[in-house]
């Protein structure tokens, strides 16, 4: 389980991608890639490209990377999803949250 | 809890057997030397005995020694020491393997050679006690850890007590019902729920926890005062979940969430309603073709989105006797084997083909599980619920908490409920809670809860929004209609809802006389009277079911107005 | 029967001085503790019954005479204990009565050691 962040040029964008396993143990990891920054960043970018599973301890991060990033008013994008991500995503209807593809 | 206890270093005693007066001596100046104190032993025997009495933390051994030799000395020195390390040295010139192999053997953890040599006996008695203290700490934190699951396990437990307390009131016994769920379900964040409205339709929630342990048990509870109540005073599904949405969203941190699926199931009206949010699909199974109607999962789970945004849209199916509802939580799903295989949808579902008579649907799926698990295990939850005859159940008698003295039976109120206040309010369980203080109505609460809704559904429905009741003919018609509604409510501009009460004494009893009016356009209420209730299905006014539990049904204005009576003789 | 000579010191002194260093004033408590206990010990090797005892004597006498710097005693004891687990215990006599040789020369250097020392 690996968690790595990268910036655009212009600081505005956030991507922050997950390889392994997606679950609790990434917990504090994840927070600190979206924490832990001198600019904030306006959009957010999950990249699960290499995440092998997720479960609904991922889920409840999802939903804290949502909150910090204004709730509502959040830009968040999931990009390249597996198959088997995308049926935990829309069992939960996170498609509502997030944009997810 | 502080688990960084480490056991200190610091001077050791340490005893020194050997059975030559001369090596013993010296050995203990040289041990003595470095640092520590200690006691000596002249043979094996005497090597055991002060051992036991004085309990040295390390022992120097000589290999031959009379009466009992070393190995026998190590042998029961170990013994004594139990599950603390007593690192045992030997002292030996034994140069042979096999005598080597014998002292390994024995317990011993290193040896010495003679002549003795000192920079080489501290190196080794300081690897020794590191050893040794490494081993304490062990044992240390482990009887913490052993302690503090014992606290643990009792937490849980009055947890669990407080929770029963609460979820006394539910149904679950009830016979249409089948579940199955570990004891300690709370504990894994799954929670079931049943309760009868007063009408006696049945409100049932399955629900699944974000967590384990006490905080998924923890937001269990007032979700559960939330249903119950609600489902107490005749609240619909809508507005129960809208409550416990809230409910939720305010008392439980960001990440976590409670997954559920809600159902309203009628047995007057022969349909259920279903509200489900990041649960797994639950099967609603026909009993006469077998077909299957997947429930799916529309919403998000509660707890997510603020009461704003909330979503409380419900879809209805038609259901009726012999057809059965499976809920199920992800446990099943994702039931793994011994080579880490998931029990997956395509087992689920080839289970629930097999089912070739009544009731076997539960059984199936629960003896496939088993089968592919190679053991019987109870880590998921799973609700079977049936439709039967409107008077097959008996709910329980609904039980107040008043003293029963005072009761207004003289009385006049008038409501009238426009556009805007349709859009979001039910007035129902406001109305039956004024009706309940007529004590002598008491015993008939159901009927009258029953009626009430029946009229006011019908004023809203066909009345206001002017759905058409014959849509509801079949399941396609079914869908169409509940849709339409859904559509013309969040629409609605104007229209209106009137309801009289009327109440007033009767020789040793009382009356109240209900009338509810409408800004529809009216329909004919003789002809549906005349239609008898077999042809009909699940399409019409619900008129007969009207007639049947209140007394002088009238219709007038062109069916925009609609008069009932209810009766009763004593005062309660 | 070869009995090996070796031009073997009697006594390795850098041993001595180093038992000086550990045992301090307890120094000459242990060379006496060192004379007294070997006379108990070589009346041992005499007084065997049987091949074990007799093994097992040897192998004790040559582990403090090795730890006091007594080399040639201590070599002449393990190979006594070495063929007795062996050789027929009349076979050993003129080992043991090297022994008794080599002791004598022990107790006289250990015993000019030892009045080195105030009593």
């Amino acid at each position: 389980m690996a968690v790595t962040r990268t910036f655009s040029a212009d600081e505005k964008d956030l991507t922050i991608a997950i390889s392994g396993r997606f679950d609790f143990a990434a917990h504090q990891e994840f927070r600190d890639a979206y924490e832990r920054v001198e600019h904030t960043p306006t959009r957010y970018t999950v990249d699960l490209k290499n995440a092998t599973y997720l479960d609904s301890s991922a889920l409840g991060m999802l939903l804290l990377l949502r909150d910090h990033a204004g709730g509502d008013h959040a830009r968040i994008a999931i990009i390249n999803s597996s198959s088997d991500v995308q049926k935990i995503l829309a069992i939960s209807n996170f498609n509502k949250l997030f944009d997810i593809s | 809890m502080n688990m960084s206890t480490e056991v200190a270093q610091g001077p050791l005693t340490v005893l020194i057997a050997d059975d030559n007066m001369t090596d013993r001596m010296l050995l203990s100046s040289i041990v003595r030397r470095q640092g520590h104190s200690v006691i000596t032993a002249g043979d094996g025997l005497e090597a055991v005995r002060v051992f036991a009495e004085q309990r040295p933390q390390l022992v120097l051994l000589d290999a031959m020694m009379p009466v009992m030799d070393g190995f026998a000395a190590a042998r029961e020195i170990k013994r004594l020491a139990g599950e603390a390390l007593v690192p045992i040295i030997f002292l030996t010139s034994l140069s042979e393997e096999q005598a080597l192999v014998r002292c390994l053997e024995a317990g011993g953890d290193d040896f010495l050679a003679k002549p003795y040599n000192q920079v080489i006996l501290a190196a080794k008695i300081k690897a020794m006690d590191r050893l040794r203290r490494l081993q304490a700490t062990v044992l240390e934190q482990r009887d913490q850890i052993a302690r503090h699951h014992g606290y643990l396990l009792n937490e849980q437990r009055v947890a669990k007590a407080v929770f029963d307390q609460v979820a006394h009131s539910g149904c679950l016994d009830s016979p249409n019902i089948r579940y199955l769920q570990s004891p300690y379900a709370l504990f894994n964040g799954d929670l079931l729920l049943a309760a009868f409205t007063p009408a006696g339709d049945m409100h049932v929630l399955l629900g699944d926890f974000t967590g384990h342990g006490l905080p998924a048990a923890v937001g269990a509870m007032p979700l559960a005062e939330v249903f119950y109540g609600m489902t107490a005073k005749g609240y619909g599904l809508q507005e129960t979940l809208r409550e416990m949405n809230a409910k939720l969203k305010r008392i439980l941190p960001v990440d976590m969430f409670c997954c559920a699926t809600l159902l309203s199931l009628s047995f007057q009206r022969g349909i259920v309603e279903v509200w489900s949010g990041g649960m797994p699909e639950g099967y609603l199974l026909r009993g006469d073709s077998g077909e299957r109607v997947p429930l799916v999962s529309r919403h998000l789970p509660l707890g997510v989105l603020s009461p704003a945004r909330f979503e409380d849209r419900t879809d209805v199916w038609p259901l009726a006797v012999g057809d059965r509802v499976l809920l199920l939580t992800d446990g099943v799903i994702e039931a793994t084997n011994a080579d880490e295989e998931l029990f997956g949808v395509e087992r689920l579902l080839a289970a629930l083909g097999e089912r070739n008579a009544q009731g076997e649907v539960f059984d199936s799926v629960l003896s496939a599980l088993s089968a592919f698990r190679g053991e019987y295990r109870d880590d998921f939850s799973m609700a079977e619920l049936a439709m039967v005859q409107p008077d097959y159940l008996k709910p329980p008698a609904l039980i107040y908490s008043d003293s029963g003295q005072s009761s207004p039976l003289d009385w006049s109120s008038s409501f009238e409920f426009r556009a805007e206040t349709l859009k979001r309010f039910n007035p129902l369980p406001f109305l039956m809670h004024m009706l309940q203080e007529i004590h002598g109505l008491r015993p008939q609460s159901g009927a009258l809860y029953s009626v009430l809704a029946e009229l006011y559904s019908n004023a809203l429905e066909h009345g206001v929004l002017g759905l058409d009741s014959e849509l509801k003919r079949d399941a396609r018609g079914f869908a169409q209609y509940y849709e339409q509604r859904n559509t013309r409510l969040t629409q609605l501009d104007e229209g209106y809802v009137r309801l009289h009460l009327h109440v007033r004494r009767e020789g040793e009893g009382g009356r109240l006389v209900i009338r509810v009016e409408d800004s529809g356009r009216g329909f004919d209420a003789r002809k549906a009277l005349a239609t008898p209730a077999r042809e009909r299905g699940l399409s019409g006014r619900g008129i007969h079911l009207i007639r049947q539990l209140s007394q002088n049904a009238s219709w007038a204005d062109d069916g925009r107005s609609a008069q009932v009576e209810f009766a009763w003789e004593q005062q309660g | 029967m070869m009995i090996e000579q070796v031009d073997t010191p009697h006594v390795d002194h850098a041993v001595l001085q180093g038992l000086q260093e550990v045992m301090g004033d307890e120094y000459p408590l242990l060379l006496d503790t060192f004379l007294s206990d070997s006379q108990a010990r070589v009346a041992q090797l005499h007084e065997a019954q049987n091949a074990e005892h007799l093994s097992m004597a040897a192998h004790s006498f040559k582990g403090s005479s090795s730890n006091m710097g007594a080399v040639q005693l201590a070599r002449l004891c393990s190979q006594l204990e070495e063929r007795a687990k062996r050789w027929p215990i009349f076979e050993l006599q003129e080992l043991i009565r090297l022994i008794d040789v080599e002791f004598a020369n022990v107790q006289a250097l250990y015993g000019a050691e030892r009045s080195r020392f105030a009593a």
